[in-house]
């Protein structure tokens, strides 16, 4: 563990209101922390609240009827759980960018792509206005959009969904962010096309010290790009590995979403899938949450009990009670 | 025997007066129990021409044959006994089940359609085609939205199934499902191949296609570029669009 970690979750706990007396809890115990220049792949299946944590992160968990419940939440020093409004205005957008999960429906169909990236660049209220659509431009070629001066004057229903991406991160650096939360960024998009949005947000990390959260179901992706991967499962962190060693990984999840590559069998192979459907949010097994689709479940598991993230190695971390029995 | 022949398809569209060439040209077989592989990038026409080989979409020129005789008569296709030949497996779960039926009540009404059962055997068999599936008799009463993506394209791919085609085209299956979900989809897919369907496979991810496929076609601006045994053309690409394609795949290098 850094000393001091530009982002530093702690046991978060994140809760929906359902009705007036009900509470769901979405993500239960996250736990992870992000330094600076860092490209963190935060992995998981559908509706394990990886979403939820990355509107954490930009504040906007309100919109969906969510909240915050329990745990820290820390940035570059600032606690983004008691922040006011005033606070956010200075931080979202501005220290923390965000690239949204539906890119292909991300940039405002009624606006023109100058008009979105200038509304991003005027965020900074001192910024001349004469100057925003050379810093619009300048911004386009850093995403690498061909033609920039007539994308500045079209909408986004014009563009293809490689070149909207590229808006929305364009948009996200307008500011020179510290830290760019991306989710799901290349989700529906063309091979070529992902891994030229892959290079994209290297480049920027290494001309702008940027941190990244990246986003995606897609193990070998955030394999070959991360430096640290975050496993998610059912709104718990379950394990925390550096990337290259993910094949000695020390939870039963990750050596499972590890064996579901497709790329590792020979055609028409027995692919090997996980067992059963991920527990629904409220219907999470006491203990381990994994213990119902897990292979080496054993009695302990199952008794109710918190599993925190347990130090294993060099920036290494597990939740799995048997770790030290995992021999692969 | 090829089961399916495109012969000389071709599909323009009239955009603002601009003709667009989405399919030009292309030649195409699906022999009997093979499953064959179109990919390409976005907009390179292949959703088109699986459109075309469905039926769905008519081409303006060439013709495309179903077990020698063609699919078109007048400005419809696959009429009377062959309609059920061909089913679609399409991209978008959540798009291609009705939101206000039960799934067991959604593959029952095709299977009843299609097969002529009543209505309580019918119900039968739509379990039972559930079931093996991997979608429980529980979940087989829960409406499309409250499943998970990946249950929900098997259960689209059930009602493909419910007419017993003996040609399945699958436009982009597993894009819009996660990883594990997926594995449990192409499993499913790979029986379905013991079985002997036919299967054309629509997808720009070669991880996919590699694993399924007998013979790819290599689609981009509206002509196959390339076409040969998967082994072949995922060992030794000989055009450099399939070799950009195939060197695209995340994750190669860490194996």
């Amino acid at each position: 563990m850094s000393i001091n970690p530009l982002v530093s979750i702690k046991d978060l706990k994140i809760e929906v209101r359902v009705t007036r007396a009900k509470r769901l809890s979405i993500v239960d115990s996250a736990s992870f922390e992000i330094e600076s220049g860092k490209i963190i792949g935060l992995i998981g299946e559908s509706g394990s609240g990886k979403t939820m944590l990355c509107r954490s992160l930009v504040g906007t968990l309100d919109r969906r009827g969510a909240y915050i419940a329990a745990g820290q939440l820390i940035f570059d020093g600032i606690d983004l759980i008691a922040a006011k409004q005033s606070v956010w205005n200075e931080i979202r957008g501005k220290r923390i960018g965000y690239v949204p999960q539906s890119a292909l429906a991300g940039p405002n169909p009624v606006m023109t792509i100058g008009a979105q990236l200038a509304e991003a660049i005027l965020q900074d209220e001192n910024f001349p206005k004469s100057d925003v659509e050379k810093r619009s431009l300048e911004l386009l070629n850093i995403v690498q959009i061909r033609r920039p001066e007539t994308v500045l004057k079209q909408y986004q229903h014009e563009l293809s969904g490689g070149m909207k991406q590229r808006v929305m991160i364009a948009c996200a650096i307008a500011q020179q962010p510290e830290l760019i939360v991306a989710d799901e960024p290349t989700t529906g998009l063309d091979v070529t096309v992902q891994a030229e949005i892959m290079e994209l947000l290297k480049q920027i990390r290494k001309d702008f010290n940027t941190s990244i959260i990246l986003v995606s179901h897609d193990l070998p992706l955030i394999n070959e790009i991360c430096d640290d991967i975050v496993v998610m499962h059912a709104g718990t962190t379950v394990e925390k590995i550096p990337s290259k060693l993910i094949k000695t990984s020390k939870h039963p999840y990750t050596i499972a979403l590890y064996n579901s590559r497709i790329d590792l069998v020979e055609p028409k192979g027995q692919l090997k899938t996980i067992n059963g459907q991920p527990p629904s949010v409220g219907n999470w097994p006491a203990g381990c949450r994994f213990s119902e689709r897990c292979d080496f479940v054993k009695d302990k598991c199952r008794v109710k009990q918190d599993l925190p993230l347990i130090e294993i190695g060099s920036n290494h971390q597990t939740s799995c009670l048997r770790y030290d029995e995992i021999a692969r | 025997m090829n089961i399916i022949e495109a012969k000389d398809v071709s599909v323009t569209f009239n955009s603002y007066g601009d003709i667009i060439k989405a399919v030009d040209h292309v030649n195409f077989v699906l022999p009997k129990g093979q499953t064959i592989g179109i990919v390409g990038e976005s907009g390179s026409g292949k959703s088109t021409f699986a459109r075309v080989l469905s039926g769905l979409q008519l081409p303006t020129s060439g013709s495309v044959t179903f077990m020698g005789n063609p699919i078109q008569s007048g400005k419809n296709t696959y009429e009377g006994a062959l309609r059920k030949e061909v089913q679609m497996v399409f991209q978008d779960p959540y798009g291609s089940l009705n939101p206000r039926m039960r799934i067991v009540k959604a593959i029952a009404e095709a299977i009843r359609q299609h097969q002529g059962l009543d209505k309580k055997a019918s119900r039968v068999a739509a379990l039972d085609l559930l079931e093996s599936m991997g979608i429980s008799a529980l979940d087989a009463q829960k409406f499309p939205s409250k499943l998970s993506g990946g249950q929900r394209q098997r259960a689209s791919v059930a009602r493909a199934l419910s007419a017993q085609p003996s040609v399945l085209i699958a436009d982009e299956p597993t894009s819009a499902i996660d990883q594990s979900a997926q594995a449990q989809l192409l499993g499913l897919f790979n029986d379905l191949i013991k079985k002997g369907l036919s299967i054309v496979l629509v997808s720009h991810d070669l991880g996919v296609i590699r694993y399924l496929s007998d013979y790819v076609y290599v689609m981009k601006d509206g002509v196959f570029v390339e076409s040969g045994k998967s082994e072949e053309i995922f060992n030794n690409p000989k055009e450099d669009y399939t070799k950009k394609l195939i060197s695209s795949i995340p994750g190669r290098s860490t194996k």
